[in-house]
């Protein structure tokens, strides 16, 4: 059906939501318009192109795009469309080029995108009044495109806000995920985990900082590994880091509770912050010292003892600062969405880092690890248990009100508060309605 | 110095593997194992090293406990209902062999159909198994699943290849 206005109001409420905004193609087609077709949306880091004419695809709401590196100073995102017959112009994922050529008729171009040449000829497009300058003959460019500390954003909206300010206080995330390379420099590398879930995007993008189903739903692996661990690693002994990684899923409640969880304006958010189910990994000698070296005992502590477990920048990107990687979300249709993780190499770090980094990822992360099964069940059974139509509500009221503000300009609440869902929402109307920038989370 | 296995012990040895995971007998699959052996599915072409970059799996014998005892967990969510598989192998080739110490690599090809409510899936790749051999028994040192497909979009997989 056609949703209008009104409609669309009527399926948020302050403490719940309508479930056809994960089940109804109609809302999953308006959310990529007014949703992914208005936020900043992440593309790739810097490091994927670092040389001119280095090139990175991928899509953008489900729109090819082709992101290439022109100079040192500018990253161009185009439409990956040839403006002659709108074939794909660029294949491959990733490589380098100095002109990009179509593989259909020939036609080639620059790096800025501007037409090269015409197979045959610009003349025989003259009687039209065009030559290969004209507009219509380079690559469509994507109206919006900058970069926060290396991350690159791109809006299809050309009047979309700046990307600093947008990204409001979750900017800090990605500060510290910098701050945590001895030379203030993040690498991509060891390649991409794409792990495709059938089930609707905001599952996941709620999931990361929902505090209370880790114990539940990880118990099988979490548990069994604090079991294993416990055996294996006595007391006295240190674990390893399969252990440390895996065991803190099946911390309880009360630690939980004490991560937090905390949200802003335009739907971001993070858990954690003082701890997280990272806090509590082996420290790395070698690392500590490279780090005080350059930043001293104070500020180096200071970093790494900002323990924040996943911030999301809604709707696209979430981190996890502590164990350098990324998760980008990239809708499919209603009931399909892939996952991608991407590992950061903390640069100057010594590589026992990064060897972290990649374990976690293999954990957590691969289509065949034993932690994220029991999360995309979970959204299985919810995207086919949201059929019943008896019931059309799902609460989001857990701790209404109960949040304070922060000193960042957001809300805080304890770990189990539904307060991030509540702020997603918030949004989600806003963005589905054309309001303003949505306001965060209201103590009310 | 000792003969080098027949071609068809080494395919009887990894049929035999193979029949544990569809049967779900893990203690004996695990049996076959040498300790720290590595189980390992790259998530790329070529992929050198399974440290500095990502895999699907990687695993040695801690890793490997932890799943297996997740397998009877009984709160494991994904596995009810549990997944079932049915392996093929073929194309079965003795690569290398050393006789004074007993390690054999074997190349072979396999198809895997896995089976999970209601919908069926084909795998299919390279297997590359490091044996080492000895009078009294064969263990497993190494065993790489390169997937034809191991840099595709894959939903969950929970079941060994």
């Amino acid at each position: 059906m056609a949703y209008n206005k009104q409609d669309l109001t009527e399926m948020v409420s302050e403490s719940a939501v309508d479930r056809r905004v994960y089940i109804d193609p109609d809302i999953f087609e308006l959310e990529m318009k007014r949703i992914w077709g208005r936020a900043w949306i992440y593309v790739a880091h810097e490091s994927q192109i670092p040389r001119p004419g280095d090139f990175f695809t991928t899509v953008l709401a489900r729109q090819p795009v082709l992101l290439v590196r022109q100079d040192e100073e500018h990253v161009n995102l185009f439409f990956n469309r040839c403006a002659h017959k709108g074939a794909k112009v660029v294949e491959l994922e990733s490589g380098r080029a100095s002109l990009i050529r179509c593989g259909y008729h020939g036609w080639t171009y620059r790096t800025d995108g501007s037409c090269h040449s015409i197979t045959g000829g610009e003349q025989a497009y003259a009687s039209q009044g065009l030559t290969k300058s004209s507009p219509c003959m380079s690559l469509g460019r994507v109206p919006r495109v900058d970069s926060y500390r290396g991350f690159i954003f791109a809006s299809l909206a050309s009047d979309a806000p700046q990307l600093r300010a947008w990204l409001g206080p979750t900017a800090t995330s990605i500060d510290n995920m910098v701050d945590r390379s001895p030379e203030g420099k993040l690498e991509v590398t060891g390649g991409v985990l794409r792990y495709h879930h059938d089930s609707n995007w905001k599952f996941f993008i709620e999931n990361l900082n929902d505090m209370m189903h880790a114990m539940i739903a990880h118990q099988s692996s979490a548990q069994t590994a604090r079991v294993i661990g416990k055996r294996l690693f006595p007391e006295g002994t240190t674990a390893p880091p399969e252990i440390q990684i895996l065991a803190p899923f099946a911390e309880d409640k009360d630690f939980f509770e004490k991560m937090g969880v905390h949200a802003f304006d335009n739907g971001h958010s993070y858990s954690g912050g003082k701890t997280s189910i990272h806090a509590s990994y082996s420290g790395i000698a070698e690392y500590d010292a490279a780090m005080e070296k350059v930043y001293g005992k104070k500020r180096t502590n200071e970093i790494l003892s900002l323990n924040r477990h996943n911030t999301i920048v809604y709707p696209s990107f979430t981190c996890k600062g502590a164990i350098q990687t990324i998760r980008v979300v990239k809708p499919v249709a209603v009931n399909e969405t892939v996952i991608e993780s991407w590992t950061l190499k903390l640069v100057g770090a010594p590589d026992e880092m990064l060897h972290r980094s990649i374990l976690y990822c293999n954990l957590i992360n691969s289509s065949a690890n034993i932690v994220g099964p029991d999360d995309y069940e979970a959204y299985h059974r919810i995207q086919h248990g949201l059929r019943t139509e008896g019931r059309r509500w799902i609460a989001n009221s857990r701790y209404v009100g109960a949040e304070t503000p922060n000193d960042e300009g957001g809300y805080s609440a304890t770990g189990s508060s539904d307060m991030v869902f509540r702020n997603q929402y918030r949004t989600w109307l806003n963005y589905m309605t054309g309001e303003q920038a949505a306001r965060g989370e209201r103590a009310s | 110095m000792r003969a080098g296995p027949t071609l068809q012990a080494l395919e009887q040895y990894l049929y035999r593997e193979a029949r544990y995971i569809d049967e779900k007998r893990w203690d004996e699959w695990a049996a076959l194992f040498a300790d720290e052996a590595e189980y390992w599915v790259p998530a790329s072409r070529g992929q050198p090293d399974p440290k500095n970059h990502v895999s699907l799996i990687y695993e040695r014998s801690l890793l490997r406990d932890i799943r297996l005892q997740r397998y009877r967990h009984p709160n494991a969510m994904s596995l009810q209902p549990q997944p079932y598989s049915v392996h093929l192998i073929s194309n079965v080739m003795l690569d290398s062999f050393d006789g004074d110490s007993g390690v054999c690599v074997v190349n072979s090809r396999f198809i895997m159909l896995e089976y999970r409510r209601d919908e069926q899936r084909t795998f299919g790749g390279a297997v590359t198994h490091t044996l080492e051999i000895s009078d009294k028994d064969w263990r497993i040192r190494v065993k790489k699943v390169e997937l034809v497909n191991c840099d595709s979009t894959l939903g969950n997989i929970q079941i060994y290849f």
